[in-house]
C-alpha cells in the first residue's frame, strides 16, 4: 500500500491520522493485508467466514 | 519466618508450607507487599496495590487452613490481575485515560473464580493501553520494565503480569492474549504463560480488544503453576457467548506422564524464518531435549501458514468496531500509537475483513490436518529476544514477525515457556500447541521439558 492509497482510504472513511504516524499505519496495513491481496478469492475453497473451536460438537 | 526463599517458590511448595505451618498466608502476603513496595518504583508492574484487601484475603485463608480446609491449592496464594479484568470496588483502567476512574461493581468471571478458590488479591497489574497500545514516555500509566534488563520491554500487553512474576512480586497472574499478549511477556520475562483454547476460559468482565481473537489465561513462573491456575479458571460461563461447554479435565495429574511416544511437529516455514541466532540455537537444543525425553520430533508443513499475518486484519477491524464511538468523540483520551493503530482498523474494507476470516478458516483446517498426524506443535515464541524501549519508541521500528498470532487465528491452546538465555542474559522461549481443549497434553509436555532443565529456576537480580 502506498501513502497515496492510504490517504484515499482515510478520505473515504473520514478518518484523520497525524502525518508523522502515516508511515507506521501504512506498514501495519501493508503487512496485514498482504495475504489477502495475494489470495485469489475465486480459487479459495468455499469456506464460510465462521470459525468454531470445538472439535467435539459442543459448539462455542 | 521463612519468607525470603519463598518468593520464588512454586504454588505447590507454598501450599505444602502452609499445611506444615512453616509459613502462613499472612506472613507471605506481608513479605510480598514489602517486596512490591521496594521494587515498584523501579519496575512499575502494578497500577494499583490492594494491600488491605490482600491482608484480608490472607487472613481468611489462614482461618480456613486453621480449620483444616485444604481443598484448594490456591488457598492463600497471592496473585495479581491484569488491569483489563474487572474487579469489584477496585479501579479497572485498562491502562487508559478513558477508564482511569472506572470502578466496576462486579468481578470478572476469572477473578471471581480465583478468589473463590481462596487466592489473595495483591492488586492490578499494568497493561498496555487497552491491551494494544504502548506506553510512550509521558503516558498516564508508566510502562513496566523488564526485570532482566531495565532498558528492555517486558513484552505486552500483559506487561505488568510478566514483570511481577519474573521479579517475585506474585505467584501467578491473569493475562489476556489477542495476538500474543500472554506468551510475549512470558517469553521476554522468562516465565510460563498459557493461552488456552478459545472459549476455555471466560472473557466476561474483561475489556474487549477483538471478540473473535481474545483469550484469557494464566501466567506463572512454572508450567505446573499455570496448570493449578487453569484448573480454577476453566469451565463454561453462560455470560460469555464464546464460552465452551466442553467438560474440564484434570490438568494436574497428567503432568507427570512424560512425553514418551508423543509426536511433536515442527512447522519451520514461517515460524523459524529470520530467527535470531541465539533463539535458533536454544530452540534446536530444546527439540533435542524433547527427543531425549522420548518424544518423536518431526518437521511438518502447514500449507496456508503464510496467510497468518491476516490475523491483524481481524484484530484491527474488530478493535475499531469496539472503540469507534470513543475514538470519534474522545480521541485525545487515547494514547498516541494506540489511537493510530486502532484507526487503521477503520481503513479496512468489509471485503478484506471477510477474506481474512476465510483465510482463518483455511489455516484452522490446515493446522487441524497436521494435528491429526502429530500430537503437538513446537515453535519459537518470538523470533528475537526482548527489544529495548528506545528501539520500540523509534517511529521506524520494524517489529519482528509474530509467531504467536497464528494460534489466535486458530484458537488452539498454546503454552510459552523458557528454553534458555541469550549471551546478554535475556530469556528465550518456545511455544507448545495442542489440539482444541487438549491443554492437559500441552501442559504435560511443557512440564516434562521444564523438569529436565533449570531455566525456570533462574531469576533476575532485582
Amino acid at each position: 500500500m502506498t501513502l497515496d492509497e492510504l490517504r484515499d482510504r482515510m478520505k473515504a472513511a473520514r478518518i484523520e491520522i497525524a502525518e508523522n504516524r502515516l508511515e507506521l499505519v501504512r506498514r501495519l496495513l501493508t503487512d496485514a493485508l498482504r495475504p489477502i491481496h495475494e489470495m485469489d478469492s475465486r480459487k479459495v475453497k468455499t469456506l464460510e467466514p465462521c470459525v468454531t473451536f470445538d472439535a467435539r460438537r459442543s459448539g462455542v | 519466618m521463612a519468607t525470603d526463599d519463598a518468593v520464588y517458590a512454586t504454588i505447590r511448595d507454598i501450599g505444602g508450607r502452609f499445611r506444615k505451618k512453616t509459613l502462613s498466608p499472612v506472613e507471605l502476603t506481608r513479605a510480598l507487599l514489602e517486596r512490591i513496595e521496594r521494587l515498584e518504583p523501579t519496575l512499575h508492574a502494578f497500577v494499583t496495590v490492594t494491600a488491605d484487601r490482600a491482608l484480608a484475603d490472607a487472613k481468611a485463608a489462614e482461618t480456613a487452613l486453621a480449620r483444616g480446609d485444604i481443598s484448594s491449592p490456591l488457598l492463600g496464594i497471592p496473585l495479581g490481575y491484569k488491569d483489563i479484568y474487572a474487579t469489584r470496588g477496585v479501579v479497572t483502567s485498562g491502562g487508559s485515560a478513558l477508564l482511569a476512574d472506572w470502578v466496576p461493581d462486579a468481578d470478572s468471571t476469572c477473578v471471581a473464580r480465583l478468589q473463590k478458590a481462596g487466592a489473595v488479591m495483591l492488586g492490578k497489574l499494568i497493561t498496555h493501553e487497552f491491551a494494544f497500545g504502548i506506553q510512550f514516555p509521558g503516558h498516564r500509566f508508566p510502562a513496566a520494565k523488564n526485570p532482566w534488563d531495565l532498558e528492555r520491554m517486558p513484552g505486552g500487553s500483559s506487561s505488568g503480569s510478566g514483570t511481577a512474576l519474573a521479579a517475585g512480586m506474585a505467584f501467578g497472574a491473569l493475562g489476556s492474549d489477542t495476538g500474543g499478549s500472554i506468551r510475549g511477556p512470558a517469553s521476554f520475562c522468562g516465565i510460563a504463560g498459557l493461552k488456552p483454547t478459545y472459549g476455555r476460559c471466560s472473557r466476561t468482565g474483561v475489556l474487549t480488544l477483538s471478540w473473535t481473537l481474545d483469550h484469557t489465561g494464566p501466567m506463572a513462573r512454572t508450567v505446573e503453576d499455570c496448570a493449578y491456575l487453569l484448573q480454577a479458571l476453566a469451565g463454561h460461563d453462560p455470560a460469555d457467548p464464546a464460552s465452551s461447554r466442553e467438560p474440564v479435565g484434570d490438568y494436574i495429574a497428567p503432568l507427570v506422564r512424560g512425553v514418551r511416544n508423543l509426536r511433536i511437529g515442527v512447522p519451520r516455514e514461517y515460524f523459524c524464518e529470520g530467527l535470531d541466532s541465539e533463539v535458533e540455537k536454544a530452540f534446536e537444543q530444546a527439540l533435542t531435549t524433547l527427543r531425549q525425553l522420548g518424544a518423536s520430533v518431526q518437521d511438518v508443513q502447514i500449507p496456508s501458514i503464510k496467510s497468518a499475518p491476516a490475523y491483524m486484519v481481524i484484530l484491527l477491524s474488530e478493535a475499531y468496531a469496539y472503540h469507534e464511538r470513543d475514538l470519534r468523540e474522545h480521541p485525545e483520551l487515547f494514547g498516541e500509537f494506540l489511537r493510530e493503530r486502532i484507526q487503521a482498523g477503520g481503513l479496512i474494507t468489509s471485503s478484506e475483513y471477510v477474506q481474512a476470516q476465510r483465510l482463518r478458516a483455511t489455516l484452522q483446517a490446515d493446522m487441524g490436518d497436521v494435528l491429526r498426524r502429530v500430537d503437538l506443535l513446537v515453535t519459537p515464541t518470538s523470533p528475537k529476544p526482548a527489544a529495548t524501549f528506545a528501539a520500540v519508541y523509534d517511529p521506524n521500528y520494524d517489529a519482528p514477525r509474530s509467531n504467536t498470532g497464528p494460534f489466535n487465528m486458530t484458537g488452539l491452546p498454546t503454552l510459552a515457556l523458557p528454553i534458555g538465555f541469550s549471551a546478554s542474559g535475556l530469556p528465550l522461549s518456545m511455544q507448545i500447541t495442542g489440539r482444541p481443549f487438549e491443554e492437559a497434553n500441552v501442559l504435560r509436555a511443557g512440564h516434562t521439558y521444564e523438569q529436565a532443565t533449570d531455566w525456570h529456576k533462574r531469576h533476575p537480580n532485582v
